[in-house]
């Protein structure tokens, strides 16, 4: 098979996942206790205030005429109006998207940068001190609360240094990159362990493997074993992993968004879930179902390009 | 000492009789504010962080003084309510213009209050109920009721009758009214209030520059405001709006936890400020004879109701929740910075003694009673450690169930609950709209409680059209009586504002109802 038709089956088998996410999510949405029409209009509505916000939403229509709707809507484009933001949904999500997504990829830029060397460093040194050190210094970052590092670094890098502004996204791209560092350092911390712990395994792993043993004994240089057959092999793992892990931080930062003031889909997210806005949930849903898909998509790219066994079966 | 005692004298005359800082004018201030503003129109803004700002931007007819409670002028000079109290006549100010120059007319009052009068558009209509028709000629603004209305004065001070301009609804973009306000709150934004929207990035910041136009004077003779602009930044989390104005980042911070307020105090830097607000906190009670699942309610007993309030110690859940920043309610019905409100100390003083009595009066020994809290919230966690506590020693068992807000707001619209946490901050000045919401059974139950009590229905009818200030009041204070005596609520406590400044912004102001008011803040530069 070639690249190209790999390319375009994986693409393929997005349609589906797409389609169950959309029964799963408007099901689940309508299974969730509470009235939209009193989650929006807050205690203070008469009942036939009420009345009238249900008969605007559709709620009065059957279980399936809403579901028609959606489908129909979701497929010409249109997701529908929140009902907390009083905008169109797409709009909403598209103005929260980019700080997620670059918070995400700042995050996960810093996860590879602090991960990867010590990754080799600490499998290189397999059970020395070094290799103890720094799976101790992980492992603080695994088992410490994700807001309370960000509220560490908020207190002491920001308030008291001033080295950094406490939290927000600022305007333009420097800006970004110097507002978001301490919420990318945060999540990196975490996601970096992860990826540090997984790599060094591979690491270890790759090296006992015969076929690095025999580039040892064709006389190879050190350097070129390491690069052609060690990380190249080690990685194919930790692609998976770093795939799951920005699927997980595009709709997951939600904690670190709020401590840090980042005005990201994590947060709109759980504030749509309290407000029962109906469309904004679907909305934000379905975008992450899509992006996640797409990611999973790339990581297999990747992968088929880092093991040509993949694109062969 | 005498001599000390000479300078002492000395100086305090001066003081008193020069203002003790000069007014500075210019600058910009920045706040860090909990949540965001989605659409601040005056008919449209259904939500606190919306209903807050309106009059920054919009101005309304009347004002109210920074007691919430007296009426003076704002867009109209005068006003005047007929004999019959059948119409309000209104005379417009000289010279008033919108933030684009244009003339505030009668056209915009009409324009306005048919707007908001209008129960297809606003959800604030019901509170104008009485109003059948607005003319204008010239200066002069009248508007006819179709029955005397004794909340009408106050309903024109309040956020939902503010102006806009009709000219600039005509032409804005867009099909249906909400939609041109909302083409209105960004691009070519033209308000009455003494600030414009400059720009407005969602669920991140929103910037505010003065009016150049507004008509309203400072104590230095110049139109307000004072400041030049205002920057708000939206930081949900309580911990890092703190920090973000400890670090100097912004100049304010409001919804400080209470918990931080003294750490607030003893900040030399920062200017704590406890506003009184008209927020209450309470524990609606399921009044009705039966259970929604159909069993005996014991909580239909008064009884047990007057049991639980007195065996509950409000003095202690204000140090345990506030800090201390707070007081008990002494009016069951409403805040004591309510207008009619009653104030004769504290409601159902802790009492153990009576309230033992009182539960083996109504056989209630053993009763197992459900409260439900917010899932989440530190201050309900508080409560019901608290309760269970207190409610152990007359022999009542508390049992707990965590919900959401919107679960909890339809177990109370549904009546499945036994008792549960809420809160509520008046949105205009009068008490029609917490007594209605609160007691009057035909409005939403009585809060969801069931309780049904056909004096206080009858006396709250009467006072929606009683136009002798006197009696009104009598109607108010018979109808806070009857409801404390019968204890639908469990009655708790009032908590202020809590809004920390730089000690160089003077003149913020958060009113009981917790608009936000820039107009006369200034900078100490």
């Amino acid at each position: 098979m070639s690249s190209l038709s790999y390319f375009i089956s994986r693409l393929l088998q997005i349609i589906p996942t797409f389609l169950i996410v959309m029964v799963i999510i408007f099901l689940l949405v309508r299974a969730l206790p509470g009235d939209p029409a009193i989650a929006m209009a807050d205690a203070k509505a008469t009942a036939e205030q009420l009345e009238q916000i249900r008969e605007r939403l559709g709620l009065h229509e059957p279980i399936w005429v809403q579901f028609a709707y959606f489908v129909k809507n979701v497929f010409t484009g249109n997701l529908g109006d929140s009902i907390l933001m009083k905008a169109p949904v797409t709009e909403v999500i598209l103005e929260r998207l980019p700080a997620s997504g670059f918070l995400a990829l700042y995050a996960v830029l810093f996860s590879l940068l602090i991960a990867g060397p010590l990754a080799f460093v600490a499998a290189l040194n397999r059970n020395g001190w070094i290799d103890v050190g720094i799976r101790s210094v992980f492992q603080i970052g695994l088992s410490t609360p994700v807001f309370y590092i960000g509220l560490l670094l908020l207190t002491f890098l920001a308030a008291q240094m001033r080295w950094f502004p406490v939290g927000g996204y600022g305007t333009t791209f420097w800006e970004h990159m110097y507002h978001l560092l301490l919420p990318a350092l945060t999540v990196a911390l975490y996601t970096s362990a992860i990826i540090m712990r997984n790599l060094r395994s591979s690491v270890i792993e790759v090296m006992d493997a015969e076929y690095v043993q025999f580039a040892r004994a064709k006389g190879l240089p050190e350097h070129v074993i390491l690069g052609r057959h060690i990380l190249r092999n080690a990685l194919i793992s930790t692609v998976t992993l770093l795939g799951l892990s920005i699927g997980n931080l595009m709709s997951g930062t939600l904690v670190t968004e709020t401590v840090f003031a980042v005005p990201g889909v994590g947060r709109l997210m759980l504030d749509a879930i309290f407000a029962r806005d109906y469309p904004l949930i679907q909305g934000l849903t379905l975008t992450f179902a899509v992006l996640v898909s797409l990611i999973f998509l790339l990581t297999d790219m990747i992968q088929a390009m880092l093991d040509p066994r993949l694109r062969v079966s | 000492m005498k001599k000390i005692l000479m300078a002492t004298v000395a100086a305090t005359a001066l003081m008193s009789a020069f203002p003790a800082i000069a007014l500075e004018r210019g600058g910009s201030l920045t706040f860090a504010r909990y949540d965001d503003s989605t659409l601040i129109d005056p008919i449209y803004a259904d939500r606190n962080p919306d209903i807050w700002m309106v009059t920054n931007l919009y101005d309304t007819l009347l004002r109210t003084e920074a007691d919430g409670k007296t009426i003076t002028s704002g867009l109209a000079a005068s006003y005047k309510v007929a004999e019959d109290g059948l119409s309000v006549e209104l005379t417009l100010r000289d010279g008033i213009k919108f933030s684009d120059g244009s003339a505030i007319e009668g056209k915009d009052v009409v324009f306005s209050l048919n707007r908001a009068a209008n129960p297809d558009l606003s959800p604030w209509a019901g509170l104008l109920a009485s109003i059948d028709n607005v003319t204008s000629e010239g200066n002069k603004v009248t508007i006819g009721l179709k029955n005397s209305d004794p909340t009408i004065v106050l309903m024109l001070a309040t956020f939902n009758t503010a102006i806009v301009s009709a000219d600039a609804f005509e032409s804005a973009a867009g099909e249906t009214d909400q939609d041109k306000a909302k083409a209105l709150s960004m691009e070519g934004f033209v308000g009455s209030g003494p600030f414009v929207m400059k720009a407005h990035q969602r669920g991140s910041m929103m910037q505010f520059a003065a009016n150049s136009h507004y008509w309203r004077e400072g104590e230095d003779g110049k139109p307000l405001p004072y400041i030049d602009g205002i920057n708000f930044l939206v930081i949900p989390d309580d911990a890092t709006r703190i920090l973000k104005l400890q670090a100097g980042e912004v100049d304010a911070a409001e919804f400080i936890p209470f918990a931080r307020v003294s750490e607030m105090q003893a900040d030399a830097n920062i200017n704590m400020e406890l506003f009184p607000s008209t927020r209450i906190i309470y524990s609606p009670i399921n009044t009705r004879p039966e259970r929604a699942d159909g069993s005996a309610n014991p909580l239909s007993d008064l009884k047990l109701r007057q049991a639980l309030n007195y065996a509950t110690n409000k003095d202690a859940l204000v140090q345990l929740v506030l800090h201390g920043a707070g007081k008990p309610v002494s009016s069951g019905l409403m805040a004591s910075t309510t207008q009619l409100a009653t104030d004769n100390g504290p409601i159902y003083q802790y009492d153990l003694e009576k309230a033992k009595a009182l539960v083996a009066e109504a056989g209630a020994e053993g009763t197992e009673i459900t409260l439900t809290t917010l899932a989440g919230s530190a201050d309900d966690g508080i409560i019901l450690a608290a309760l269970q506590q207190m409610w152990s020693d007359i022999g009542i068992k508390l049992n707990v169930e965590q919900v959401d807000g919107p679960t909890r707001g339809a177990k109370n619209r549904s009546g499945d609950f036994d008792i549960h946490t809420y809160g509520w901050v008046n949105d205009v000045n009068d008490p029609a709209q917490v007594a209605g919401w609160l007691g009057y059974n035909p409005t939403a139950k009585a809060v969801g409680t069931g309780w049904n009590n056909d004096e206080f229905n009858s006396l709250y009818e009467a006072s929606n059209t009683e136009m002798d200030p006197a009696k009104r009041a009598e109607q108010y204070a018979r109808m806070q009586e009857i409801y404390a005596a019968e204890a639908p609520l469990l009655f708790m406590y009032e908590t202020p504002f809590a809004v920390a400044l730089s000690q160089d912004i003077k003149g913020y102001v958060q009113t009981p109802l917790g608009n936000n008011e820039f107009a006369t803040t200034w900078i100490d530069r």
